[in-house]
């Protein structure tokens, strides 16, 4: 479980993050949207114990992020994929566990290849991998680091949108088998809607979350969900939430023309 | 893969092999051709035959002086490669140290070492010890600049992958940070081994009691231009030895770059 408590984060005199009160349950997947520069990401690094919040407090499992961190509580992914160069596909998963100072488990490794789809590819460098495959490599990675929560700070991108959605749908799967508690940021809409158990709406300047939708899809989500009526509906919901206008009361009233 | 002649792992064909051998062997042509056509004087330039005969004729006198050279640069660029890779490590570890010193070292690569050979006369004097000295100054600006540029390669979002299980700094170092530099530190040896060369000759010429360069310098007073002609082979071949020596390692050990 991921308590966070009047959280803010504030660099000079921008405020990134602005008093963001929110609980992640163990299991859930939690889905947080909103344009560049709101906050998300920091929100992010301040769970996973990477950023000192200016206020506040957030406890995961009960504890501190510095006692998570030290326990490899929390698996990260990335935006890049973070592979390192001259380490094959299998390398690269059992790397993180590794310098977590966990048991070696070689054969876990392959496995969480197979399961991501890159069987026949254990031996290949990240150069040989496609931007998806790299980014598959490192989602492997972050679950054999065996840790029960899982940061995923916008890794899907760097990819196209066809890719995208392949990896929501194998991600939710994923998420399903292994069962863990995800927090998953991304500045697209229908992904963060596709994803969501539970989506988390944060507007910028200051950052801080302005509205929550619980998301209301078929389980398991296939990727029939994405043409379905019901998940339109939520994407534009959510949609409506980002665009309305909370900063400036004299242009409130004014419709947006589409170009 | 496809990759380029002279990048490590990429395998080496024939031609790899014959085409420069072929150049060689056409430019020695060219140069007995010459001599034998203009009639040019033995004493200005011999032909490649009589400098062979004066390379075979003594080689003990080759050997030993090539054997000064290398153990100059052996000490000397050992200390200032060591040096260099420390320095590097430590500015790459201590930020402040790295802002308190980086702009000089920076400064320091657009002054030509060579000039500052005459103080070292004055200050260290004129035996094995100014030798070593010049050549570990050579060594030593190209090794920790271009180590100290590989250790800054490492992407911020590695380390911060790492510090999210808390991984030990000894760890980030070895696993981390060191094989991202590595590529930089071998150019950087590449370097310091070439210049180490410019250096030793240019000590033998100062503090001039052993070695190929001072074979060269006594070759030229005595205008014996076929000693000098054979002395300069014999550094050409020490030369290519020691980069060769870091080539078979670098392919050894280093992985390929690669954009991404």
């Amino acid at each position: 479980m991921i308590e966070i408590d009047g959280v803010t984060v504030a660099f000079d005199d921008v405020r990134a993050v602005e008093d963001v009160d929110l609980t992640v349950d163990d299991g859930e997947f939690l889905t947080v949207v909103g344009p560049s520069g709101c906050g998300k990401t920091t929100l992010l690094r301040t769970v996973g114990g990477l950023q000192e919040p200016t206020a506040g407090r957030v406890r995961v499992n009960g504890r501190t992020t510095d006692a998570a961190r030290a326990n490899a509580e929390i698996g990260y992914v990335f935006q890049q994929h973070t592979l390192l160069p001259w380490k094959s596909a299998v390398e690269n998963v059992a790397f993180l566990r590794e310098m977590a100072g966990k048991p070696a488990d070689r054969e876990g490794a392959r496995r969480l290849l197979r399961e991501v789809g890159l069987e026949g590819f254990e031996s290949a460098r990240p150069a040989a991998l496609s931007g998806g495959m790299k980014q598959r490599v490192a989602i492997a990675r972050a679950i054999h680091l065996g840790a029960e929560i899982l940061l995923m700070d916008e890794p899907f991108g760097e990819l196209d949108e066809i890719t995208r959605e392949r990896l929501g749908v194998e991600i939710r799967g994923l998420w399903r088998a292994e069962r863990k508690t995800v927090v998953f940021v991304t500045h697209s809409v229908p992904e963060a809607v596709f994803l969501a158990d539970r989506c988390v709406v944060m507007e910028s300047d200051p950052g801080r979350i302005v509205e929550t939708f619980d998301v209301d899809l078929p389980r398991p989500r296939t990727d029939e969900a994405y043409s379905s009526d019901a998940f339109q509906e939520q994407v534009a919901a959510v949609r409506a939430v980002l665009h309305e206008d909370r900063s400036n009361p004299s242009t409130a009233g004014t419709t947006l023309t589409e170009v | 893969m496809n990759g380029r002649v002279g990048e490590p792992g990429s395998p080496v064909s024939v031609a790899d092999v014959a085409l420069p051998l072929g150049g060689l062997a056409v430019a020695t042509a060219a140069w007995w051709a010459l001599v034998a056509a203009a009639d040019v004087p033995p004493y200005l330039l011999p032909p490649p035959d009589a400098v062979a005969a004066v390379l075979l004729g003594n080689p003990g006198l080759f050997v030993r002086n090539a054997a000064a050279t290398a153990r100059k640069i052996a000490i000397g660029g050992g200390v200032g490669i060591a040096a260099g890779l420390a320095l590097a490590v430590s500015i790459s570890r201590l930020r402040w140290l790295r802002r308190a010193v980086y702009p000089y070292l920076v400064t320091v690569r657009v002054l030509p070492k060579i000039a500052i050979a005459p103080l070292l006369l004055i200050y260290v004097g004129t035996g094995m010890t100014t030798a070593v000295v010049f050549i570990g100054l050579i060594a030593f600006f190209p090794m920790v600049l271009s180590t100290a540029a590989g250790f800054e390669r490492v992407p911020a979002e590695q380390r911060d992958l790492l510090r999210s299980v808390d991984a030990g700094s000894l760890d980030a170092f070895l696993r981390l940070e060191l094989p991202y530099a590595v590529p930089d530190l071998f150019a950087g040896l590449k370097q310091s081994v070439t210049l180490a060369v410019i250096g030793a000759v240019v000590a033998e010429w100062i503090v001039a009691d052993s070695g190929l360069g001072f074979l060269v310098l006594l070759a030229s007073e005595n205008v014996q231009v076929d000693l000098m002609l054979a002395a300069l082979v014999v550094l050409v071949a020490l030369g290519l030895a020691l980069y060769g020596l870091i080539a078979v390692a670098q392919r050894r050990l280093v992985w390929t770059p690669t954009a991404d």
